[in-house]
């Protein structure tokens, strides 16, 4: 801002750097983008040109087909309501979790209450590898390997970890006395909570249902370990499947991997800020 | 009042406590105890072995494989994010038009999954029509039709580029966001004292954005210990486990061979690595509050 201001009267020494820095990340950002559009490209291509032209040229003409192909496949729409159910409950359950752990954590501490808040913050760092074999074991137990539920109990309780942080973070900026003036109306923490805290906590709820939406969306491992049908599968481990269905039809892949994305890079679109602010906020109080 | 503050409390937290427990507390130490058996995932009447599957991990050359592998994977997966973040938001930071598009450009392949990434770049390094032989050939007379990803020794390596394009993001938002923490005042009398952008680079910025290093490579070491999905699509671990790391490893042995008891101690080894890391991380964030404030 300031140099901008210091730099537009006066034109005595063209300066190099802001031109050759643009330049710089014009070209960068090519090279960053280049994956995406391949897979862009593809998807609007038939198979056949692309085994005459390659898929990186540009086309000629708007091929639609591999879309309706993708959108017309009723495995897609099994998959799409698959993860839709996984992921919805998985994201409100963690946060509404999350909020109620961080509420007592900023509020209401007590004797110990930190090191409790410490050791659920340490499951955020853990390769989810380290707990698959007893969570298999034990939802095997329970008889429900091939079903959606372990998928939305783990994603529940793995996002208890960042949930609980940045509700915790986000009430320590809720004055006390609010919450004091409500106790003194007569209100108990449960109203503290639903009518005081939460209205005011509206960003950071925001911020989490990105993050969560987006994580759990994009997961891969944890469907694939217990859903075994393909009634069962969430979207990303059904593409996979998918891909020996069309193995040599690119276009199809290339279209599946977009309407698979879809949903997030809508989310990505609207709530970008969000989603930045929750991987930053995450990261440096971590 | 305290009494009723007690009540609140047991109400608010049992949920999320026990949840957490059952799910990840528990699951945890379990993975402890099935170390010790040759359970093999269904049969019920598995054994106690005592520390023979820690034993047979030092005689596994798999393992030993996955071990390096997974130091490999971990060195570059902090090297590339790390710089390539650090250069981009250095780059942004300056200034220049359209600074928001670029970090969004960016920043996008993070909300991709691992699955969408894994494809895109399995495309690229397609040995017939991928971008990079096309792009290759471009310079050669003869043309060039390497599989990168299956050959042993470029395996592993591509998938890391892949993953950096990926992670590359959120190392630069961070950046970002310590970059915008240092003060205008400071800049200004770099300005005024008639330092080079090199020196202030160097001399300044570098040092003063210690603390948003320090997430980024603790965040890049988490991240990668966790790196399995990339690995899965675009390899599997191949050719010939070259690009086997500890992750995917014990998936193999749990899921594939069913040696459930096996994965545990492997499980075990890679919780007791990311216990390491995280004592590390949580030491030096508490030298940097003290050198911080």
């Amino acid at each position: 801002m300031v140099d901008q201001v210091a730099t537009l009267p006066s034109s005595r020494e063209f300066n190099p750097w802001p031109v050759g820095i643009f330049i710089c990340l014009l070209v960068l950002a090519c090279l960053f983008l280049a994956p995406t559009i391949g897979v862009m490209l593809s998807s609007i291509k038939t198979t056949r040109e692309i085994a005459e032209g390659g898929l990186w040229d540009i086309p000629t003409r708007l091929f639609l087909g591999n879309f309706v192909e993708v959108l017309a496949n009723p495995a897609v729409h099994r998959y799409f309501l698959n993860t839709f159910l996984v992921t919805v409950p998985a994201t409100a359950a963690s946060i509404a979790l999350g909020v109620l752990a961080g509420y007592v954590f900023s509020k209401l501490p007590f004797w110990g209450s930190n090191l409790l808040f410490l050791v659920l913050i340490s499951g955020m760092f853990f390769p989810p590898q380290v707990i698959l074999i007893p969570l298999f074991q034990f939802f095997n137990s329970l008889g429900l390997i091939d079903t959606l539920w372990p998928i939305i109990f783990i994603h529940t309780a793995l996002g208890i970890p960042i949930c609980t942080l940045l509700m915790r973070n986000f009430f320590a900026t809720v004055p006390n006395s609010l919450r004091e003036a409500a106790i003194l109306e007569g209100a108990n923490e449960f109203q503290v909570l639903t009518r005081v805290a939460l209205p005011l906590s509206l960003p950071a709820l925001a911020v989490l249902a990105t993050l969560q939406f987006t994580w759990i969306w994009n997961d891969f491992l944890w469907p694939l370990i217990f859903t075994q049908s393909d009634e069962k599968r969430t979207i990303m481990v059904g593409i996979v499947n998918l891909k020996g269905q069309y193995s040599v039809a690119w276009g199809v892949q290339g279209a599946l991997s977009l309407v698979a994305s879809l949903p997030t890079l809508i989310v990505f679109l609207f709530f970008q800020r969000y989603f930045i602010k929750g991987m930053t906020m995450g990261a440096v109080k971590g | 009042m305290e009494k009723s503050a007690w009540i609140w409390r047991v109400v608010f937290l049992a949920a999320p406590v026990a949840v957490f427990s059952i799910l990840v507390l528990w699951p945890l130490f379990s993975s402890f105890f099935y170390s010790f058996t040759n359970w093999n995932g269904f049969n019920p009447n598995y054994k106690f072995v005592g520390f023979d599957n820690y034993a047979k991990i030092w005689t596994d050359r798999l393992f030993l494989n996955a071990i390096i592998n997974t130091f490999v994977w971990m060195v570059a997966a902090i090297l590339l994010p790390t710089l390539l973040g650090l250069g981009f938001a250095l780059l942004i930071d300056s200034n220049v038009p359209g600074g928001k598009v670029f970090k969004s450009i960016f920043y996008l392949p993070i909300c991709l999954s691992a699955v969408v990434v894994g494809q895109i770049w399995t495309w690229i390094y397609q040995p017939d029509w991928g971008l990079l032989n096309t792009l290759i050939n471009f310079f050669l007379a003869e043309p060039l039709n390497y599989p990168w990803l299956a050959k042993p020794d470029t395996s592993l390596g591509s998938v890391i580029i892949a993953w950096s394009w990926q992670q590359t993001g959120l190392s630069m938002v961070i950046y970002l966001a310590g970059l915008t923490s240092i003060s205008e005042e400071l800049l200004e009398v770099c300005e005024i004292e008639g330092t080079s952008t090199w020196q202030k680079i160097r001399l300044v910025l570098v040092p003063l954005l210690t603390p948003a290093t320090v997430v980024v490579i603790a965040l890049s070491v988490i991240n990668s210990l966790k790196g399995f999905d990339i690995l899965y699509i675009m390899t599997g671990g191949g050719p010939f486990h070259s690009s086997d790391t500890l992750a995917m490893h014990m998936y193999n042995e749990s899921f594939k061979k069913y040696m459930m008891g096996y994965g545990s101690a492997i499980s075990v080894v890679l919780f007791l690595l990311a216990l390491v890391i995280i004592g590390i991380y949580f030491r030096e964030l508490r030298r940097l509050d003290e050198i911080y404030g």
